[in-house]
């Protein structure tokens, strides 16, 4: 009998409509018996023309575009486009703003890390941690709804300011929720990191070389999980970072659960960021009166400017050109989940098909962002 | 005094052939039922306790407190539509529900339930090689199980039969060694034939789990992996192969599959408090025998559960090395270990 | 300098560390539930919550403000028969809730605060149309129901 090249592989195709893929990727797996021998990502599902949408209106409307990029982190998406938009537009916020978008971005990064965390969890069969994550991110989703007005997609910040001001009451809550917030985080941390499973499913999987990782643009969590210490908050500090006190965790493992653990320490240093700010908070004015009411739609930048943040996921860059006009000539975003699942057809080489799910899982993708 | 003998007095005045006939007929559709509302009823306890663990309230529309919401579910099954894949193997793709729900079924008969008040023992069917027999079912399971993913034409399902047949094979036998080690343990007692699983409950003065703590735990986790939940559910694991075997079937069959899953964790808790755990035996025993079975059941079906609901899944290659390396060895020493028991006296 | 911490897998002890996991989660079961059975009950949802738009039309000076700022031309002007002497030219807005993302831009950038959210969100209609007319847009939401 001829032997076939062709015929001893499974091609099998996983995903947009699959349980583990996160929304809608879709992967197109080449399997010998449960071996992977290729894989080949296939997005633009989730494709809404962000950036283009963002050139036809004004500099304050493309901000809920933002919002629906990385939906689970969106404040951190809000401050990377507040960031370039204001520098382009020279628009200077006041000393409180920048206090008030740090605490907010700090609380969504928890709560985006731990709806990463729960997800992870159901992607290698653990039912239960997903709804105490969601417990505790529901607190501060509620949190969110207090100071927002909304629970996701919240639109909070506005160019040159926020959209209301923190009052006691909420500052409150907040200290309220950081206070119980770390033993509940160590209950879940325990939940998993003690179970001899979960290591096995874990550990020595999907090793990243810290070179690989570099060459793929890899960034955020998966690049400090391969032991460099990059950090855009440390680094090229924006709003306030540099006036707060915190570490930034790296792990020398590289593998899924080195990715694991330095995320939950980010949780950690997350809170104790949050904690500082709501000390260091100053009084003053929560919007910068040259953006207000009607002269929000009469702003007019020149230039181009490129601001880089660190949204949950990774180092989030936004371009921006301005012609003059009241409305952007150009804005393209450096996605930094689009960058990091360009790695996974490198690292789910010749792993079982389990594998490549923990893999996938661990890159912490939301398709709102890769897809744009 | 048993079921048997219990319904044909009552029915006495029939005479004797017709009542011991009547007898007979009811006490398998006694049997039928309490299966298929056991099966149910485990459906719902694990969907309350899921729930109840996970922070939420789960089923409470359906009747008070949800109970119906098992029967709803059922009714909408069977209205649905059965979808079937192109390119099936017709006959087994229909068969192989069948075949896992029937062996369920017909599991609950050998079981020695005990004596329950003025009833006498429920226990239906006295046979001197129910031990046996009650593997042989066991062992049948799978074969449902293979058959409908390999005749679906479906990859996924390919890929969860492929998985369930390396999962099977790695802890049958470290399963079996254990039952053999209960079967040495009861035949070490003077005057009950050791295959009848009613023997071994009334061999069990001292449950044997105290005696083999080894052949427990390999015992229990060859029947947590028979009835693959979490953490051995790798031939239908959602995440990864969608639901495996099963991702073709909807409709009725695909009832009877989810049906089975339930029905294996009830009996296998039943089968592991049987032989293990001292089944009926207890205070009172003869007016409450059937409640300490199925308290023993009910302790060892939350264990299960709360092992399924907070471990994640076993990769499958290392469970066939654990099994094979592990699992063997140790049924192995349990077995030696029996051994020196038997010899010493002590069961 | 950067601040750097190299975090490290924990010590644990193989299988009583998965015999503790199942214990924390065998003690949720006494906790109570969390989740809000919906119509029944309903959660408070603060004072900042918004989500559906108001207009008073005594107030509108049919600036078309709220147009241009809307990010996804939810609002449209729509003429109506109105008598109104600030707005000579009779054209309101007229909102499509199907559309909108609760941006709250039209709010702030109304100059006399005709337009304003509410924290009312049961808008589900059976018709298949969210689109609310500037009268619609006056009225309560059993009022428009009806």
């Amino acid at each position: 009998m001829e032997y076939d090249e062709k015929s001893r592989y499974i091609e099998l195709n996983m995903g947009p409509q699959h349980p583990s893929t996160h929304g809608v990727l879709r992967l197109r797996l080449t399997l010998d018996g449960e071996t992977v021998k290729k894989v080949e990502p296939i997005i633009g599902y989730l494709h809404r023309n962000a950036e283009k949408i963002c050139e036809l209106d004004f500099y304050c409307d493309a901000l809920i575009y933002f919002d629906r990029m990385d939906y689970v982190g969106a404040m951190n998406m809000e401050v990377g486009y507040l960031e370039a938009a204001e520098k382009l537009l020279n628009i200077e916020p006041p000393e409180r703003v920048k206090w008030i978008r740090v605490i907010m971005a700090e609380l969504n990064r928890i709560a985006s890390h731990l709806v990463w965390a729960g997800a992870f969890g159901l992607d290698l069969g653990m039912l239960t941690p997903f709804f105490y994550v969601f417990e505790e991110r529901e607190k501060i989703l509620n949190l969110f709804t207090e100071i927002c007005g909304s629970r996701q997609e919240t639109n909070y910040m506005s160019i040159g300011g926020v959209y209301q001001d923190f009052n006691d009451k909420i500052i409150f809550r907040i200290r309220e929720f950081l206070d119980e917030f770390p033993k509940k985080l160590e209950e879940v941390y325990n939940l998993f990191i003690k179970n001899d499973i979960f290591i096995s499913r874990t550990k020595d999987i999907g090793i990243l070389e810290p070179e690989i990782a570099l060459s793929y643009g890899v960034t955020g969590p998966m690049l400090r999980a391969s032991g460099i210490p990059y950090d855009v908050r440390k680094d090229e500090p924006y709003l306030v970072y540099d006036r707060v006190n915190f570490t930034v965790p790296i792990s020398k493992k590289k593998d899924v659960l080195a990715r694991f653990i330095v995320r939950f320490e980010e949780m950690r240093q997350s809170v104790k960021i949050v904690k500082q700010a709501l000390d260091k908070l100053p009084d003053g004015p929560f919007f910068n009166p040259k953006a207000k009411k009607s002269l929000m739609i009469r702003l007019r930048g020149e230039g181009d400017v490129y601001a880089r943040t660190e949204s949950t996921k990774g180092e989030f860059g936004v371009y921006m050109v301005g012609d003059g006009s009241v409305k952007p000539y150009r804005v393209h975003v450096r996605s930094p989940a689009f960058k990091n699942l360009s790695v996974l057809p490198y690292l789910s080489k010749d792993v079982l098909i389990a594998d490549m799910v923990a893999i996938s899982g661990s890159i912490d993708l939301v398709f709102g962002e890769v897809d744009r | 005094m048993n079921l048997l003998t219990r319904i044909a007095l009552i029915l006495g005045f029939l005479g004797h052939y017709p009542a011991y006939i009547l007898a007979y007929i009811i006490e398998t559709l006694i049997v039928l039922i309490f299966a298929v509302v056991v099966v149910a009823g485990m459906v719902y306890f694990f969907r309350k306790y899921m729930a109840r663990v996970q922070m939420r309230i789960g089923p409470n529309r359906v009747g008070k407190y949800g109970v119906l919401q098992v029967m709803a579910d059922g009714l909408k099954l069977i209205q649905k539509e059965s979808i079937m894949p192109q390119g099936r193997d017709d006959l087994p793709y229909k068969v192989a529900p069948l075949i896992i729900f029937i062996a369920l079924i017909m599991g609950f008969v050998f079981i020695p339930y005990g004596p329950l008040a003025w009833l006498g023992t429920l226990t239906v069917t006295h046979s001197d090689v129910s031990l046996v027999i009650m593997f042989a079912l066991i062992a049948i399971m799978p074969i449902g199980e293979l058959l409908s993913g390999i005749v679906s034409n479906n990859k996924y399902a390919v890929l969860g039969s492929l998985r369930g047949v390396a999962k099977d094979i790695s802890f049958e036998v470290p399963m079996m060694l254990s039952v053999l080690a209960i079967v040495m343990m009861a035949s070490a007692t003077k005057g009950i034939s050791p295959l009848d699983l009613n023997g071994i409950v009334q061999a069990q003065n001292i449950p044997f789990a105290i005696l083999e703590p080894l052949g427990f735990f390999v015992f229990l986790i060859s029947m947590a992996a028979r009835a693959s939940y979490s953490p051995f559910d790798m031939g239908e694991s959602d995440s990864e192969l969608v639901t495996g075997n099963t991702t073709e079937y909807s409709g009725l069959r695909f009832g009877m599959f989810y049906l089975g899953l339930f029905g294996t964790i009830f009996l296998g808790s039943m089968i592991l408090s049987t032989m293990y755990l001292g089944g009926y035996n207890g205070p009172f025993v003869d007016d409450l025998g059937f409640i300490w079975l199925l308290i023993k059941t009910m302790v060892i079906v939350v264990i299960s559960l709360t092992i399924w609901l907070s471990m994640p899944r076993v990769r499958i290659d290392k469970f066939v090395t654990f099994g094979w390396k592990y699992l063997l060895p140790i049924s192995f020493i349990n077995l030696i270990l029996t051994g020196f028991l038997v010899l010493g006296g002590i069961s | 300098m950067i601040e750097v911490k190299e975090v490290e897998e924990p010590r644990r002890i193989p299988i009583i560390g998965s015999i503790g996991g199942m214990y924390t989660v065998f003690k949720h079961l006494f906790k109570k539930p969390v989740t809000v059975q919906y119509p029944e009950e309903k959660e408070n949802q603060g004072d900042r919550f918004r989500f559906r738009i108001y207009l008073s039309t005594d107030d509108c000076v049919g600036c078309t403000l709220c147009e241009q700022v809307c990010p996804n031309l939810t609002i449209t002007m729509v003429s109506l028969d109105k008598e109104n002497p600030r707005n000579k030219r009779k054209i309101y807005p007229a909102v499509n809730f199907g559309t909108c993302t609760v941006c709250r831009n039209c709010e702030e950038i109304c100059p006399t605060d005709a337009i304003y959210l509410k924290d009312v969100f049961e808008t589900s209609r059976t018709k298949n149309s969210f689109f609310y007319s500037p009268t619609e847009l006056e009225k309560n939401e059993d009022e428009v129901r009806r």
